[in-house]
Order: C-alpha cells, then sequence, then structure tokens
C-alpha cells in the first residue's frame, strides 16, 4: 500500500522524466512491467518501435501511436498484403507523428504496398530500402510520393535505374541525403539529374556504381554537399576529383577507397585547399602515402578521421599525422605496409597527440608488437575499437597493457594466434562494457578464457570463437551466461554436442545470428533445441552439420523470424526433407544457400516460389 | 519523271558531308519563294522527307568544313522569318523595322556564301569537275534565291507595291543571267514571282511549316501529325501560283493507284522506276543499248522554259481538287500518289510491331517501324523520347515532371503481390460487412484475426501444398509446444494476449486466445 502511495505521488509529468533518464531496453522493459500506469507513460513517450514479428504488429502500432520511427527490418514478413492490412486496421494515428520508416531487408514489399506505406505517412522524412533487391524503378517511384523526404537509403536496390532515381530527384526534392550503393544500373544521366533537382543535398553515396567523371561534375555543382562516398567507382579518375575541387565548397567529408585510377596527387590537391575537412577515406587505393599528401594532412587541423588502409607508410608519414592532425577519433591503418611499433608510438605519443583516439585498426600490422600497445594503452584512454586482426605480435602481455582502456567495446583478435585464456582473463576484467568480441581462430584459447569473458563481458553481443578448437561443451555454458548475445560465430568447434548448443539456445534469449557450420556433433538434438528455444533467430547457417529431415522441418517452420538460412551439404537430410523445410518456412525465409548440385533436384516449383515470394537462393 | 533523278541526288547528298549539303538545306528552307525555282523545290522535297526522318532519328544533318558559317545564317534566317510570321500584309512601319532587319540578315547570308565560294575555290583543285561544277550551281543558285528574297523584300519597303515590282525586276534579271540557274529573267510583275505581298505569305507559311518540322523532330509522338504535315509539304500549300500561271493535270484514281507507272512498250512489264525500265529494254536488243537510250530522257529539256506542271487530285471534293474553291494543287506526282493513298484510301499497312498503328502509304509504314517497339521514353506529361538522354534533359528542364514508368511491364513477384492485396482487400470487406463471422469491432483481437485470416488467405491462394503441410506440421506432431512467441526486447507485453498463437493456431480450435498461456512456460 505504501508502495503506491508513493507512486500517486509521481504525475505523468514526472514519470515522463523519469522514463526519459532510461537508456537500455532491459531497463525499459523493467519499467513497463511496473504497473499499467507506467506502461501507458511508456506507451505514449515511446519514439521508436522495432517489430519482430508480424503477429505483434497490429497491436504495437496501436498502442505506441506516438512513434517517429518504424522499424520493419528484422520483420520478414512484411508484404503489400501485411501493409494494406496495416493501414485498413483500428486508428491510423501512428502514421500521423511517423518520420522515420525502415525497411531494411523488406524484400517481400512490392510497389503497391510501399506506395500505400509511404502516402498513409504524411511526415516521413527518413526512408531506409536498402538490401531490398527486388526493388526497382516502380518501388522508386512509390517512394517519390514522400515529398518531405530529406534522408534515403537505397543500397543494393539492385533494380532500380535513371528512371527510378529520377523519380526519386523530382518527387523528394528536399534531400539532405541519399545513399545509392550498388545500385549498379544507375548512370551518368541519373546522377545529373539528380545533382539538378536536388540541390539540398549534404551526404551522397554513390559507391560501387559505374559513373564516370562526367557525374562528379554534376555532382561537384552541388553547393551544399558536405560528404561524397565514392568506394570502387573504378571509372573516375583524376579529372573528377579536379571538378570536385573547384566545386562543394562545404565539403567535409571524401571517401575514394578503392577508385583505382584516383591519383594521389589529385586527392592532394583536393585535400589541400580545405582545412575544413573532417574524413578522408582512401582505402586500397594508393601504393604508398605520397609526401605531398602527408604534407597536406599538416594542415588539417579538423581532421577526425583517417583511412588510408593498403598502403606503404613511413613512420615519418605518420609522425607527421601525429603531431598534426590533433582532433582524430579514427586512424584507420589496415593492412598498411611499414607499419612499426616506433610508428605507432609517434602517432600516438607525439607530444598530446590524438588524445580523443576512439578507433584504432591495425589489421594485419605484423611488426606491431605489444610495446605499442605499453602507450597506447597509457595515452588513448578513450580507444573504443581495436581492431587487431592478423596482427601476430600481439600476445596476452599487449592485452595486459590495454587494461587501461576500459571503454573498449569492440576489440577484433582473429587469427591473433598468441592469445590465451590469460588473455582473455584480462578482457573479461578489464572491459566490462565490450560488445563485441572475435576471436576467430585464437587456437590457444579454451573454456576457461571464456569463463573469464562471460563473468566480465556481460554486455557481449558478438562473440566470434570459430575454429577455437579447444572449446568444450562447459565452454559453451559459459557463453549461454552471456544475457545479450546476439551474434555467435562458431565454425569448426567439433567438440561441442547438442548439450552445449541447447544450453546457448535456451539461455541466450536475444540470439539472432548463429553460425554453426562444421559443428559436426550438434547433431538433431541441438537443432531440436535451437528449434523450440532460439525464437529470435533470423539468420543460421547450418552447413556441414548432420542434420536429419525432421528436425531441419521443426526448425524451419518453427522459427518465425528466420530470414537467412545455410544449408549447404547438411549431412542426414535428404531433398524432400530440406524442400519440406523450405516450404515450411517460405514467406519468412528471404535469402537460402544450397549446394548447386541441389539446383536440378529441388522442384522448380518450390524454387519459383522461393523467388515470387523475394527469396534468394545462393548456389554454392 | 522528274523526281526520280532527283531522288537519286538526294539521297547521295547525306552521305557526303559538303557545300552541296549544306547549301541544299539552306534553299530548302527558302525553296517556295520563287516558283521559278520549282526545279528545286521538287529536288528539295524528297530531300526534305530524308532531312524529315534523318531529324527523327536525331543525326543531325551533316555539314562539312563550313558549318561556322552556315549555323548562324540559319538562325539569322529563321529568326527574320519568325519575326514576320501572323504580320499584316499591309503596309505597317513595324513591318518595314522588321524587312530592314531581314534585309541585313540577308545581306550577311549573301556576304557568308561569298566568302565560302572564294574559299571553295582554293580548294577544288583536286576534285573532280563534275563535282565542281554541282557545287557552283548549288552556290549560285542558293546565292541567287537569297537575292531574290532582298530584293523582294526589299520591294515591299517601299509604299507602293506596284512600284516595287516594277523596280525589282531588272536587277532580278540581272541575276537571272547567271549560268546554271533556270531563272526566268523576262518575268513581269504580273507573273508575280517575286510580288512582295505573295512573298512574305509564302515565307510565313514556309516557316510555320519548319516550325512544325522542328517540333516534330523534337518529339516524335504522333505519327500521325507527321503525315499531314508532310502532306501539306507535298501540296506546297504557300506556293500561291496565280490561276493560269501553270498548267494542271489530273491523274485518274486508277493511274495513281497503278503499281507501275513506267511500262515496257515490247512485252508490257511494268517498272516503278524510269531507270529501271530502260535497264530491263537492254534485254530487247542491241538498239536499246546505245548510250543514248540509255540516258535520262529528260535531260535536254533543262535548258528550254518549260510551262510549269501542278497536280489535282482526282478526289472530288478535295481541297486538292482543282473544282474546290480554295483549290491547292500538288507540285509532283509523288505528292499526287501519296495524298491519294494517305487521304483517300484504306490504311492497310499495319505496324508489325505494336499492330495499332495503321498506314497507307508503304514508307511511312517503314518510317513508324524504325521507332516503334524501341525503347519509349516517356514522361509523366505523355512525351516519348526515342533516347533517354533526352527525356532526362527534358525532365530537367521542366518543374513537376517525372519519368514515367510503363505499366505493361509487371514483374512476377509485384503480379503476386497484387493477387494477395485483391484476396485481403476482399476479407476485410467481408470483415467489415460481417458475412464472414470472424471478427466485430475494432478491437485488437479482431485485427489480429484480420491479419491471420489474410495469412491464411495467402497461403491457400499462393500454395496449397505448403499451408496443408505446415498446418499438418503444427497440430499433429507439435501441438502442444509452446509456441509462445517470447516477447522480445523491443516488444511489450500487452494485457491480454490476444496474438499468441501463430498464423495457422487460428484454425486449431483448442487454442483459442486463453488457452494458449496455459501453454507458456
Amino acid at each position: 500500500m505504501f508502495s503506491e502511495s508513493v507512486l500517486r505521488l509521481l504525475t505523468e509529468d514526472l514519470l515522463v522524466r523519469v522514463l526519459e533518464k532510461l537508456g537500455s531496453d532491459a531497463d525499459r522493459k523493467s519499467w513497463r512491467l511496473v504497473c499499467k500506469e507506467f506502461l501507458r507513460i511508456e506507451s505514449l513517450t515511446r519514439r521508436k518501435v522495432r517489430i519482430l514479428r508480424i503477429e505483434f504488429l497490429l497491436g504495437l502500432l496501436q498502442t505506441y501511436c506516438n512513434i517517429e520511427t518504424l522499424d520493419l527490418s528484422v520483420c520478414p514478413r512484411i508484404d503489400d498484403g501485411a501493409v494494406s492490412v496495416m493501414l485498413s486496421h483500428g486508428s491510423l494515428n501512428w502514421t500521423k507523428g511517423l518520420r522515420r520508416l525502415v525497411l531494411c531487408r523488406a524484400t517481400g514489399l512490392g510497389y503497391r504496398g510501399l506506395g500505400q506505406l509511404i502516402r498513409a505517412c504524411p511526415l516521413l522524412e527518413a526512408v531506409d530500402v536498402s538490401h531490398c533487391w527486388v526493388f526497382g524503378d516502380r518501388e522508386a517511384a512509390a517512394l517519390s510520393y514522400a515529398t518531405r523526404l530529406k534522408e534515403l537509403k537505397m543500397d543494393k536496390c539492385l533494380g532500380v535505374t535513371d528512371v527510378g532515381l529520377a523519380s526519386i530527384a523530382v518527387g523528394c526534392s528536399n534531400l539532405k541525403s541519399l545513399s545509392l550503393k550498388w545500385c549498379f544500373e544507375i548512370s551518368n544521366l541519373g546522377i545529373d539529374l539528380l545533382c539538378k533537382k536536388c540541390l539540398d543535398l549534404e551526404i551522397l553515396d554513390i559507391s560501387y556504381l559505374k559513373l564516370t567523371s562526367e557525374s562528379l561534375k554534376s555532382i561537384a555543382s552541388l553547393s551544399k554537399l558536405e560528404m561524397l562516398v565514392m568506394v570502387g567507382c573504378s571509372f573516375v579518375d583524376d579529372v573528377g576529383l579536379r571538378f570536385l575541387e573547384k566545386g562543394c565548397p562545404h565539403l567535409k567529408a571524401i571517401d575514394v577507397s578503392r577508385c583505382d585510377f584516383v591519383s594521389s596527387s589529385a586527392l592532394t590537391s583536393l585535400v589541400s585547399g580545405r582545412s575544413s575537412l573532417l574524413q578522408i577515406d582512401a582505402r586500397y587505393c594508393f601504393l604508398e602515402l605520397s609526401f605531398p599528401l602527408v604534407e597536406c594532412l599538416k594542415n588539417l587541423q579538423n581532421l577526425t578521421v583517417i583511412r588510408i588502409d593498403a598502403v606503404q607508410v613511413s613512420d615519418l608519414a605518420l609522425q607527421i599525422i601525429g603531431t598534426s592532425c590533433k582532433s582524430l577519433l579514427e586512424i584507420g591503418l589496415s593492412k598498411c605496409i611499414g607499419v612499426t611499433n616506433m610508428g605507432i608510438m609517434q602517432l600516438v605519443s607525439g607530444c598530446e597527440s590524438c588524445p580523443h583516439l576512439i578507433c584504432l585498426m591495425l589489421e594485419s600490422c605484423d611488426m606491431v608488437t605489444e610495446k605499442s600497445f605499453y602507450d597506447l594503452g597509457s595515452r588513448c584512454l578513450l580507444l573504443e575499437e581495436l581492431d587487431l586482426t592478423e596482427c601476430s605480435g600481439i600476445n596476452d602481455r599487449a592485452l595486459k597493457y590495454l587494461s587501461r582502456c576500459s571503454g573498449l567495446l569492440t576489440l577484433k583478435l582473429g587469427l591473433c594466434t598468441n592469445i590465451s585464456d590469460v588473455g582473455l582473463a584480462y578482457i573479461g576484467c578489464n572491459f566490462p562494457k565490450l560488445a563485441e568480441i572475435d576471436l576467430y581462430r585464437c587456437v590457444c584459447i579454451g573454456d576457461d578464457g571464456l569463463a573469464a569473458l562471460a563473468s566480465g563481458c556481460k554486455e557481449l553481443i558478438k562473440l566470434n570463437v570459430s575454429y577455437c578448437n579447444r572449446i568444450t561443451d562447459r565452454g559453451m555454458e559459459y557463453i549461454s551466461y552471456l544475457g545479450e548475445l546476439s551474434e555467435l560465430e562458431m565454425r569448426g568447434l567439433v567438440n561441442i554436442t547438442g548439450m552445449g548448443i541447447s544450453k546457448v539456445a535456451v539461455n541466450c534469449r536475444r540470439l539472432a545470428d548463429l553460425d554453426l557450420k562444421h559443428c559436426e556433433k550438434i547433431g538433431d538434438p541441438g537443432c531440436w533445441a535451437i528449434a523450440f528455444y532460439a525464437h529470435n533467430l533470423r539468420q543460421i547457417n547450418l552447413s556441414y552439420c548432420a542434420v536429419s529431415d525432421v528436425v531441419l522441418y521443426l526448425l524451419m517452420g518453427k522459427l518465425k523470424r528466420l530470414q537467412e538460412v545455410k544449408l549447404v551439404n547438411v549431412s542426414e537430410a535428404t531433398v524432400r526433407g530440406l524442400e519440406l523445410g523450405l516450404r515450411a518456412s517460405c514467406g519468412r525465409i528471404k535469402k537460402v544457400k544450397l549446394q548447386t548440385s541441389l539446383s536440378l533436384l529441388l522442384s522448380s516449383e518450390i524454387l519459383d516460389m522461393l523467388h515470387l515470394r523475394g527469396c534468394k537462393i545462393r548456389w554454392d | 519523271m522528274p523526281p526520280q533523278n532527283h531522288q537519286v541526288q538526294a539521297k547521295a547528298s547525306p552521305n557526303s558531308p559538303s557545300l552541296p549539303d549544306f547549301i541544299m538545306q539552306h534553299s530548302n528552307q527558302q525553296r517556295c519563294e520563287d516558283p521559278s525555282m520549282s526545279d528545286y523545290g521538287i529536288r528539295m522535297e524528297t530531300l526534305f522527307k530524308e532531312c524529315n526522318q534523318a531529324c527523327g532519328t536525331k543525326s543531325l544533318l551533316p555539314c562539312g568544313s563550313n558549318d561556322g558559317i552556315k549555323i548562324p545564317n540559319q538562325e539569322n534566317c529563321q529568326m527574320g522569318d519568325t519575326s514576320q510570321t501572323g504580320k499584316l500584309q499591309d503596309w505597317d512601319p513595324s513591318i518595314m523595322l522588321e524587312n530592314l532587319s531581314f534585309l541585313e540578315d540577308k545581306i550577311h547570308q549573301i556576304r557568308g556564301l561569298l566568302h565560302l565560294i572564294a574559299n571553295k575555290k582554293g580548294q577544288q583543285l583536286g576534285q573532280p569537275d563534275e563535282i565542281i561544277t554541282q557545287e557552283k550551281q548549288l552556290i549560285t543558285a542558293n546565292l541567287t534565291s537569297i537575292i531574290v528574297q532582298l530584293i523582294s523584300t526589299a520591294g515591299s519597303l517601299l509604299p507602293s507595291v506596284k512600284l516595287a515590282a516594277s523596280n525589282t525586276s531588272p536587277s532580278v534579271g540581272q541575276h537571272g543571267q547567271i549560268p546554271g540557274i533556270t531563272f526566268p529573267s523576262g518575268l513581269g510583275p504580273s507573273s508575280s514571282s517575286i510580288q512582295p505581298q505573295h512573298d512574305i505569305r509564302d515565307k510565313i507559311s514556309d516557316q510555320s511549316n519548319q516550325i512544325d518540322l522542328t517540333n516534330m523532330c523534337e518529339m516524335e509522338q504522333n505519327h500521325m501529325e507527321e503525315h499531314e504535315l508532310k502532306d501539306e509539304e507535298d501540296g506546297d500549300e504557300g506556293e500561291n501560283l496565280p490561276p493560269g500561271s501553270f498548267e494542271i493535270l489530273q491523274l485518274e484514281k486508277e493511274e495513281i493507284l497503278a503499281p507501275h507507272t513506267h511500262f515496257c512498250t515490247i512485252c508490257g512489264k511494268g517498272f516503278k522506276r524510269d531507270a529501271n525500265l530502260r535497264m530491263h529494254m537492254r534485254g530487247h536488243g542491241d538498239e536499246y543499248k546505245t548510250p543514248e537510250a540509255l540516258a535520262k530522257p529528260n535531260k535536254e529539256s533543262e535548258s528550254e522554259p518549260k510551262l510549269i506542271k501542278r497536280y489535282s487530285c482526282p478526289y472530288p471534293g478535295c481541297k486538292r481538287n482543282k473544282d474546290h474553291k480554295k483549290f491547292q494543287p500538288l507540285k509532283t506526282i509523288l505528292c499526287v500518289k501519296n495524298h491519294y493513298k494517305r487521304t483517300h484510301c484504306d490504311k492497310s499497312y499495319i505496324c508489325s510491331r505494336c499492330h495499332t498503328k495503321k498506314f497507307s502509304v508503304m514508307a511511312d509504314l517503314k518510317t513508324h517501324e524504325k521507332h516503334c517497339g524501341k525503347d519509349k521514353w516517356l514522361c509523366s506529361c505523355g512525351t516519348t523520347f526515342s533516347r533517354k538522354d533526352k527525356l532526362f534533359g527534358h525532365i530537367a528542364l521542366f518543374q513537376g515532371h517525372t519519368p514515367a514508368i510503363p505499366l505493361d511491364e509487371s514483374k512476377a513477384p509485384v503480379g503476386q503481390a497484387d493477387m494477395e492485396i485483391t484476396e485481403n482487400n476482399n476479407n476485410n470487406n467481408n470483415n467489415k460487412g460481417g458475412s464472414i463471422n470472424l471478427s466485430f469491432g475494432s478491437n485488437a483481437s479482431s485485427c489480429e484475426n484480420g491479419i491471420q485470416n489474410m495469412m491464411n488467405v495467402k497461403g491457400i491462394t499462393d500454395d496449397p501444398i505448403s499451408y496443408l503441410s505446415s498446418l499438418n506440421f503444427e497440430t499433429c506432431n507439435f501441438g502442444e509446444f509452446n509456441d509462445f512467441p517470447r516477447p522480445p526486447f523491443e516488444d511489450t507485453t500487452k494485457g491480454s494476449f490476444p496474438f499468441l498463437m501463430s498464423e495457422s493456431f487460428n484454425y486449431s480450435p483448442k487454442c483459442g486466445g486463453e488457452s494458449c498461456p496455459n501453454n507458456l512456460l
């Protein structure tokens, strides 16, 4: 009774304020469970909803009528029918305030449904339809109804051509941010029109498009452009960069990664005049970091991000970068040749250099050893992301030196074969916030290491222990303590049996992505457990596992959120079993990988059906 | 017949970008000014069609080294002409002013031409004589036509038309002496060929044709209009020869529609072309193999001034029929044929691609088929383009225009979705009408029913097997398992769990909304 009266003192206004302080989803969930009033407050103030299952869709939309963001990206069964039901049932209050719509991977959706949805939401400002590979010009035309659109992401909408882009450019002339990555059909013409119609563009991603420098001429006319990402535009050359040099006065970020015909000198002259530049990406672009470019980096006081993967660097260059670019937050030196301990030391230890460094990528920098981590660990205390994949010089001691970087969120130690359980113990003790760790082929680690990791890093979301052969079922039990775990990659763990995986399936409720390739001992019992308990599984790889027809069928039928399955060489499963399994999951499954030999054995009817439902089959 | 000879010439010209080309085009614009230029007019007639097509396919007419001169000239000319369109023919100071500027342009043109000639003389050394003389003729012809325009326009500046005409005639005569040009020097005021009023009007109509033509080139949307335009040209609407100054011929219908016009006098075989007949005649004996017999028959007639021939359409009541009160004669036999077929015959040629467009002239069909079935780039305003960049240029130019996506090419998944929608709609309507006892009211559970119905309906329509197998699976073997979807982190638990069951569960009677919680763990 007492507590009730206390709660009564809290007015709605106060409750809202308290709720605002709650950050994590788990906390909010606890809040919801307190009482109906709390639930009501939460539902009124909630701005974002991410739907996992279509069954909840209508109810949730009625409850959360003040949402600004609707995320349907992990709800695989959104299609035209679902949209029309969604819009014809109950009140449509939720559409009134909706500003952001995430339809990533909603391949079941067609232009009709998309058009309906877009038209129903008058205030829509941001739409994400990336990876909807079936989308074409019609869908683009449907998107163009959203006249207030400011942000559009349509990566990998493979069918969108210049015509579709033109309708978007004309319909959504207020666009500020547009990503066209992998929309291979788009050509210079479309980009030219876009640049004539959408004059407010600030962020443009044209990665991997077949554009020439002619497009950059058009892009250079965008006076408000701040960020241009053109990864892998292999037809663009220095002429294009020269156009950019003259235009785009507000350019803050440029990404010319993998542009094979862009030379270092062209980038130098583009960069040299712009002291306001914040971000330079030139990965896999040049063979070496030329001296003029390093010289002009000296003037970029505000530079926050520099990624120059796979170039040859010298200690001197790193020193210049370290001493002159004082605002650097992220340095990408992956696969760079010539990165030494000395270089790293000078990069981080020059007078008050890189005090804010958050992210450091050192993949395949062989010459880096624990010595440089002593400096790193003592100076870059704000470090959040560290990629040390294939740095064979890394050992347990290096991890110990890093112990003061307690804010570390991501740590990649793939192929660092010198890491042992001791190293994992340091990690477990020192990085409580760690969300992602990659231990791919760290063959020396075992169950004890996982125990330390699981007891220390409770926030772990992503874990990769592939080919760490010493891990047994006991290790799996430790992993199952990680309540937040959502991605687990454990390829080739031959010692794991059904027992181990069942523990993970039962306890890791949020598990969404599971890779069991070559886990040959898991067998039917393990998969059975997965089928029954891992309800949030979105993606599973069962290639080279021993699963029988019945269990496969069960798994595919029961996992209602499953979107992507890899079933290459599933021993013990027959063609008929596979077919039944595919049938059971048809409609929600969006991507299947099968061995090529099955392409002739599976009935064409099932293949057609899968295709019709927006499912892509990859033949291995 | 005369057109044949010229056709050959005209056909050859687009391939050889040279001076004659330019001049041909140029005189093309002005061909109607002077009936004495009719010889050219005919040639131009055929060329004009060629131009037409060339423009349609956007391959610009070839121009030689002289385009620097050509382009401004043409533009000037057009500007001058357009300024006159729609003006009254009465004496008017504003017209005077415009005429003056027109004169300026023309003088400019002449200067350009003369420069051209001067330049050409230097280069002609290596070229065969024939071409040189041909070019010379064309240049001088063009020069003449411009000068005639000049004179006539200058004449119109005078307050009295009569006076102008009489004033101009001597100078015309002077220019008429230029060799190789069939310019009748003895034309008096009565022949009115240079009479300013007519002249202006001619130009006006000519110009309007030109404008239409350019439109046509840009947007080849309606071929029918094109034909009508062609008709106009064929008929030479703006010619306005005074009655009696030409001879009117009227071919009979059978004659017009006859497939062959040239018949062998020996065996009776018919030919479309005189040249082919002559080739055929060689087989009848050696006397037909002499160069004289094989030569073009009407070469010699060039020198002597002929009475101009004009044609009448045999169809009574037609504007082209000589009995019509506003009779407008047709210029050539080819014009008669095309006019008659287009306006008075059935359109028996059907496009084999679209199966909708019909034509009565084979050439029209072929022109159409060239473009039909190609990617049509369509704008939301209804304009079509043969090329994507043209469409995009158009869209960039106009506010609010977007590319339209043709509806016929529908993708398979889309069709599927379509079907689903109709199914769903039916279902929803039924629900609302209450004809199916699934849901009433608008509470959440009814919605759930709705959506589940939808799913089931979909299952049935899409693939009965999948639906059945799924049902079997759920009810028979694993009826008890806890399919209760655990509330995932982002989802909230609702007060009453109306959506506990998954799609197929709706159909299994034992799993109502209440029984499911029992299944929970």
